[in-house]
C-alpha cells in the first residue's frame, strides 16, 4: 500500500514503513534506547531525503521515547534533577546543533557530515560498549567488591550538586557537558541520543544503571521535542505523515522488545547493543568508501 | 531589358528593396480547424495516497496523420525550479560531494511525445526554435564547468522518470484521432503544467495548441504541506504533541493487555 509523504515529496510504501518502525521499536524496546541510530540511516537507505529523515526521526524518536518513559515513571526510575540538568545542557547544545546542520546544508556537505558523524560516534560507542561488558563478562565469576562508583577529576569542580536518586554529589559541569555534547549530536544526526547517553551517564558520571534508562528517556523526549520543533521551524523537513507510520509499528515492536529484554542480562544486553551499533557504523563507513553507484547527484538549492 | 530585370527584381524581393511594407506575419491558424487537441482532466490531484499518474492528451487532425500527411508532436513542461547538481569525488579514499553546478529554471516536469521521431518530422532549427529536444532546453549552468553536469542532470531526471524524451509514439486510431499518454511518477511537483499540442506538415508546425494542467496537493496531504510551510510554529508543536500522544496510546494499550 503507497503513501504520500506531503514533506518528503513523495511516495513510500506504508508497509515497508511499518516494518521498519516495528524493528526498530523491537530493538529499543530490548535495549531501552530510542533507536533514532538506526532509523535514521534505514530512512535515508530507502530514499528519503537526509533533511526529512533527520527531522522526521527525532520526531519519531520523541513517540517512542514516551512509551518508555512512562514505563520507566512507574516504576520510580527517573532521577528528574539530572535529568533536568543534562536538559539545560541538551537544549544548549541541540540549538546549535540546528545552526551547524543548516550551514553544512549551505555547504552542500550535509550528507558527509551526517555520515562521519554517525561513523565516529557509533564506531566509538558501540567498540567501547562491546570491550567493557565482555570484559564484565569474562569476569562475572570472579566477583569483586566495587565501589559504588568512580570519582574522576571533573566531579569535584564547584558548583556540586546533589542527586538523590543517582546517589551522587558531584559537580554539575560534567552533566552539563554531557547534556550539550549530545544535544548537537542529536540535531545533527536526527537521533535522541539515548545510545551515547546511556553509556555517558554510566561510565563518566558513574550513576547506578537502574535509574539510568527511565532518565536517559526523561532526557530524550525533551532534546527531541527541541529538536522536531527547531527543524519544522528552520530547516520545515518534519513530515508527519513519516513519523505517525513509523510510530505506529515502533510502539508495538517496542513493547514486545521490552518484555523480551526483561529476560537477558545487563552484560549481554549492552555486548548485543554494542554489537549493534559497531555494525551500522561499519555499514556507513563501507557506503562511504565504495565507489558510488551514481558519480553524480541533484539537490535543491540551498 | 534592364528596367524589367530590375521591375522583376523588386517584384520578387519587395522587402529588400524596401518599397512595400514587409507583410504582416500571418497566425497559422485556418479557417476549419487543423487540430484540436484537449485533455483527459484540467486538474491531477495529488493526495496521501497518490502513487504518480498520467498527462491523457486526445484530439483530432483535419487531414490523415501519417507519413504523407500531418504529423503531431506532444510536448508537456512542469513549473520550473533551480537545482544543483554535485559530482562525488574521492578524497582520502572516502566519496564526498565535489564540485557543483547549480541550474536555474529547470523544468521539474518535461515529456515528448509524437506520432513519428521528431528528428524525421522538424529540421534543426526548427526543433532548436520549439526546444523540441532534452538537449535544446536553455539551462544556464553557473559554478562548476564541463558538460557532465548537464549530461549528468539529463540522465537521473530520465531515471526518475520526470524527463520523457519520446518513450512512447502518440498513438493513432482511425486515421484521424490521435492520443498521447505522458506517465507522471509519484514525485511529480505540484503546479501548473503546460502541454503544447503541434501539427507538422512538411516539415514545418502549422497549428498549435496550448493546454493546462494543474497538478494540486488535495485532501490531507495539502492541508498538512500547508500548514507545515504557513504557520511552521504551530505545526512544529502538533507534531511534538502527536507523537507524543501515539507513543502514550500505545504504553496505555499494551499495558492493559
Amino acid at each position: 500500500m503507497q503513501v504520500y509523504l506531503p514533506i518528503a515529496e513523495m511516495s513510500v510504501d506504508a508497509l515497508l514503513l511499518l516494518g521498519i518502525g516495528f524493528g526498530v521499536g523491537w530493538l529499543s524496546g530490548l535495549f531501552g534506547v530510542g533507536g533514532g541510530f538506526l532509523l535514521t540511516p534505514l530512512l535515508i537507505l530507502i530514499g528519503i531525503p537526509s533533511p526529512v529523515a533527520v527531522g522526521s526521526g527525532a520526531n519519531q524518536t520523541l513517540g517512542a521515547s514516551v512509551s518508555g518513559l512512562m514505563a520507566q515513571w512507574r516504576r520510580g526510575n527517573v532521577d528528574v534533577r539530572m535529568g533536568s540538568v543534562l536538559l539545560v545542557g541538551g537544549f544548549a547544545g541541540s540549538l546549535l546543533g540546528v545552526q551547524l546542520f543548516a550551514w553544512l546544508r549551505r555547504l552542500g556537505q550535509v550528507d558527509l557530515a551526517v555520515s562521519i558523524f554517525y561513523i565516529v560516534v557509533l564506531g566509538t560507542v558501540g567498540a567501547l560498549m562491546m570491550r567493557e561488558s565482555l570484559t564484565a563478562i569474562l569476569r562475572r565469576r570472579r566477583a569483586r567488591p566495587r565501589r559504588l562508583h568512580e570519582h574522576f577529576w571533573m566531579h569535584g569542580l564547584p558548583l556540586k550538586m546533589r542527586f538523590r536518586k543517582s546517589r551522587l554529589y558531584i559537580s554539575v559541569i560534567p552533566p552539563l557537558l554531557v547534556g550539550f555534547l549530545i544535544g548537537v549530536l542529536s540535531a545533527v544526526m536526527g537521533v535522541g541520543g539515548g545510545f551515547m547517553l546511556v553509556p555517558a551517564m554510566i561510565y563518566l558520571l558513574g550513576m547506578p544503571t537502574a535509574v539510568v534508562i527511565g532518565t536517559s528517556l526523561f532526557q530524550v523526549v525533551f532534546v527531541t521535542a527541541n529538536v522536531t520543533f527547531l527543524q519544522a521551524i528552520q530547516v520545515g523537513s518534519v513530515d508527519i505523515v513519516l513519523t505517525l507510520l513509523l510510530l505506529a509499528g515502533g510502539v508495538v515492536g517496542a513493547q514486545i522488545g521490552a518484555a523480551m529484554g526483561t529476560r537477558l542480562r545487563g552484560e549481554e544486553t549492552r555486548a548485543l547493543l554494542g554489537a549493534l551499533v559497531l555494525s551500522v557504523a561499519l555499514a556507513l563507513l563501507w557506503d562511504l568508501l565504495r565507489v558510488p553507484e551514481q558519480l553524480f547527484v541533484i539537490g535543491p538549492v540551498p | 531589358m534592364i528596367r524589367l530585370l530590375l521591375l522583376l527584381l523588386l517584384l520578387a524581393f519587395p522587402a529588400a528593396a524596401q518599397v512595400a511594407p514587409p507583410p504582416p506575419a500571418a497566425p497559422p491558424t485556418i479557417a476549419p480547424p487543423s487540430l484540436a487537441a484537449q485533455l483527459s482532466v484540467s486538474t491531477i490531484e495529488v493526495t496521501t495516497a497518490f502513487t504518480g499518474g498520467e498527462i491523457l492528451v486526445f484530439g483530432a487532425t483535419e487531414r490523415l496523420i501519417g507519413a504523407q500527411g500531418d504529423e503531431v508532436v506532444v510536448l508537456a513542461t512542469g513549473p520550473s525550479t533551480s537545482l544543483v547538481v554535485r559530482q562525488k569525488v574521492e578524497m582520502l579514499g572516502a566519496w564526498i560531494n565535489g564540485p557543483s553546478a547549480r541550474f536555474n529554471r529547470v523544468p521539474t516536469y518535461w515529456a515528448l511525445a509524437s506520432t513519428s521521431p521528431v528528428a524525421t518530422l522538424l529540421d534543426g532549427v526548427e526543433r532548436q526554435d520549439l526546444r523540441l529536444g532534452l538537449d535544446l532546453l536553455p539551462l544556464v549552468q553557473l559554478g562548476a564547468r564541463g558538460p557532465q553536469f548537464r549530461a549528468a542532470l539529463a540522465s537521473l531526471k530520465q531515471d526518475a522518470g520526470l524527463w520523457v524524451d519520446q518513450v512512447k509514439p502518440v498513438e493513432v486510431s482511425g486515421g484521424r484521432l490521435f492520443h498521447a499518454r505522458l506517465p507522471l511518477p509519484a514525485t511529480v511537483q505540484t503546479g501548473a503544467y503546460q502541454i503544447q499540442v503541434m501539427l507538422v506538415r512538411e516539415g514545418r508546425v502549422v497549428a498549435r495548441q496550448e493546454l493546462r494542467l494543474d497538478v494540486v496537493r488535495s485532501g490531507t496531504a495539502a492541508w498538512i504541506a500547508d500548514v507545515a510551510r504557513g504557520q511552521p510554529v504551530l505545526y512544529g508543536l502538533a507534531c511534538i504533541l502527536l507523537a507524543a500522544l501515539a507513543g502514550w496510546i500505545g504504553s496505555v494499550l499494551f499495558r492493559r493487555g
